[in-house]
């Protein structure tokens, strides 16, 4: 239903998710061809957003797991509820019945992956940062993403009866296996245009004016092609509007309230001295 | 039909051409998904096959230019091409890394018979090749990996292990044991997070100026490899190259033949700053609590600024940064030049290492901290 390139525009809009041409194709693929969508790009352009985004307009449910160094089965999969097993086998022995299964659905613990499985109404499972799991996790990964199912030794497969939508996400902070590629649709989102990005910071920021919105976009180009050690995302754009705004609100000047909340956009003690050095140019004047 | 099949085939096969190997399940998507969103413009197929045939960043430039050959222009890609920074500065790099035109740069290119800017176009006479191992070589390579897991230091794996010291219960072997006994617990078990050797990284200067040593290091970072399951080995001169795949190999010689195929900078001129920050910008999480060991004589032709900041900012992500230096190895040794004073500050240890026999001696010392103070 979201097949369509218009409508599915309009539902991401609708959301305040203003998705570039490339973007929509990649996602209206992943959803006809059941295929997992891989996003990078850099920190802070929207890639954990989109499937918040989708899931609310698909009406699915958003599973999401975070991926970190270490991550195993027992935290993606299932696991089996010990404390509980044990107790009810004390019980059993206790009141002298027979012990039951030990292994039925109410000691299973879900984790997100089988959740996603079992999910109805099929879900948006979003994979964080798959960067930061370690390559024996990717590898483990690779039989879930082709046929969606999994197998629990006590209970069998676990196949998936609507087939969820996968969102992976990745830093960059390290080559991804050839193999999971392979199995994924590729989107690298890039900064949006200053357009776009105006249109953004004004649809997350009620109150702001297009003027002043416009003012504040061109300044976090003008800091983008300063190449700082961080080059600031769509988000810290957002935080920043949010934050300047705020002090404007309290009577602040827009170019002062700016630069006392460039705390939100610069992270690093070099990156602030960098936009200090070319202040004319990140916040100069084009009005006079 | 066929002729606008054909010509998708054509395409298919001039991004193999173009060296962007496209597997049979990618065409096979790309097809599905031309089939079902039906493309009516070419922008539409362009983002059909971005998303389907392209499986990384610098894919996508051979797509554009295939693609662009192909079907010609479309107005939509052209706005994510432009954004990226990444060109520019490698095409000002070239420049810059010539006309060095100091004094030390021409010595260097005369005694190497190329300028920086020879050395880093691609022409096979850089392709340099490295003496054979000698017996004694292999000897200390030998030693070197019997040495290295001992000295690497190690920090606590995230993922547990049965057993060893008492950090976690774990419960699934107590839920196991205790169903023999009619769950009746009869002994804890517990799991442990074992150590895991650090990541190590290693930086190989192999400009003009370490001509002489490279290959010593070279085969040093060959042992690293071998040995170290978390090992990464970059080169750099004028430009930043990525070796660890082709040292994995089993012999020596073949792995230093292999690698005179890719670095093609080796005996140029130096641009230390450049390719340290080419690497924070895109492997900087390789750093990241990693033991760093940059070899180079830290003799930087010009400003030595980049090369300072990029210092700085390695150290705070590394967990020890040290650097080996033949020079530091003549006890009379002081690094006054501008750039070596301006990082000593931020190094752990700046160790004298020229040949294998002093690296075998800087590794039996397991990577000591306290060299530095020789040298200040």
């Amino acid at each position: 239903m979201l097949l369509d390139h218009a409508a599915l525009s309009q539902q991401l809009k609708d959301r305040r998710y203003f998705a570039d041409e490339g973007l929509l194709t990649a996602v209206r693929l992943a959803i006809a061809l059941g295929r997992p969508l891989l996003l990078e790009g850099e920190p802070g352009v929207g890639k954990t957003q989109i499937s918040h985004v989708l899931a609310d307009a698909l009406s699915r449910e958003l599973i999401r797991l975070q991926c970190y160094e270490g991550i195993d089965v027992s935290q993606v999969l299932y696991e089996w509820d010990y404390p509980k097993q044990l107790l009810s086998l004390r019980a059993a022995e206790v009141e002298g019945t027979p012990v039951g299964n030990l292994y039925a659905g109410e000691f299973l613990l879900e984790r997100p992956l089988l959740r996603a499985l079992r999910s109805d109404a099929g879900a948006v499972l979003l994979i964080d940062e798959i960067d930061r799991a370690d390559s024996e996790f990717e590898a483990f990964l690779l039989e879930f993403l082709d046929t969606f199912q999994i197998t629990i030794p006590e209970v069998g497969t676990v196949a998936a009866a609507v087939p969820p939508l996968v969102v992976l996400t990745s830093n960059r902070t390290r080559e991804l296996h050839d193999a999971l590629k392979r199995r994924c649709l590729y989107h690298w989102i890039p900064f949006p245009d200053p357009e776009r990005e105006r249109a953004i910071v004004e649809a997350q920021t009620p109150g702001l004016s297009a003027r002043a919105a416009a003012r504040l976009v061109r300044s976090v180009n003008v800091i983008r092609s300063l190449n700082p050690l961080k080059r600031p995302g769509i988000a810290e754009a957002i935080s920043w509007a949010q934050g300047s705004l705020a002090l404007a609100d309290e009577g602040a000047e827009w170019t002062d309230a700016l630069r006392a909340s460039l705390g939100l956009v610069l992270k690093n003690a070099e990156d602030g001295a960098l936009v200090a050095a070319h202040a004319v140019e990140v916040f100069g004047d084009d009005d006079r | 039909m066929t002729t606008a099949e054909d010509h998708l085939f054509g395409f298919l096969r001039g991004l193999h051409e173009g060296g962007l190997r496209v597997p049979a399940n990618k065409q096979s998507e790309f097809f599905a998904g031309i089939e079902t969103l039906a493309p009516s413009t070419v922008g539409q197929l362009y983002w059909i096959g971005a998303a389907t045939l392209v499986t990384s960043e610098p894919e996508r430039h051979v797509y554009d230019d295939v693609f662009r050959r192909f079907f010609g222009l479309t107005e939509a890609p052209a706005l994510v091409v432009t954004d990226e920074p990444a060109d520019d500065t490698a095409d000002e790099d070239e420049p810059t890394s010539m006309p060095g035109s100091g004094e030390a740069e021409s010595v260097v290119a005369d005694a190497t018979g190329g300028s920086g800017l020879a050395a880093s176009t691609v022409s096979p006479e850089n392709v340099r090749r490295f003496p054979a191992t000698t017996p004694r070589a292999h000897e200390l390579i030998r030693e070197l990996c019997r040495e290295l897991p001992r000295a690497v230091p190690s920090v606590r794996s995230r993922r547990t292990r049965p057993g060893g010291r008492r950090q976690r219960v774990d419960l699934r072997a107590i839920y196991l044991g205790s169903r023999r006994t009619r769950g009746e617990i009869m002994r804890l078990y517990w799991r442990h997070r074992p150590p895991r050797s650090r990541r190590l990284l290693l930086l190989v200067d192999v400009s003009g100026s370490m001509k002489q040593h490279s290959a010593d290091y070279l085969r040093f970072a060959y042992a690293v490899v071998a040995t170290c399951p978390r090992a990464e080995v970059f080169t750099f001169g004028t430009r930043l190259t990525r070796v660890t795949p082709h040292l994995r190999l089993s012999d020596v010689d073949t792995a230093l033949a292999a690698l005179a195929e890719v670095v093609l900078d080796a005996d140029g001129g130096t641009l230390i700053g450049t390719s340290l920050a080419a690497f924070l910008d895109d492997h900087a999480d390789l750093a990241r609590g990693a033991l760093v060991l940059v070899l180079s004589d830290g003799l930087e032709r010009g400003d030595c600024t980049a090369m300072v900041a990029a210092t700085r900012r390695l150290s705070l992500l590394a967990a020890q940064l040290h650097w080996w230096s033949p020079l530091a190895c003549d006890p009379a040794y002081r690094p006054l030049t501008r750039g070596m004073s301006a990082v000593l500050r931020d190094l752990d240890a700046l160790t004298g290492v020229d040949d294998l026999d002093t690296a075998l001696t800087a590794v039996r010392g397991k990577f000591a901290t306290t060299q530095r103070s020789a040298h200040v």
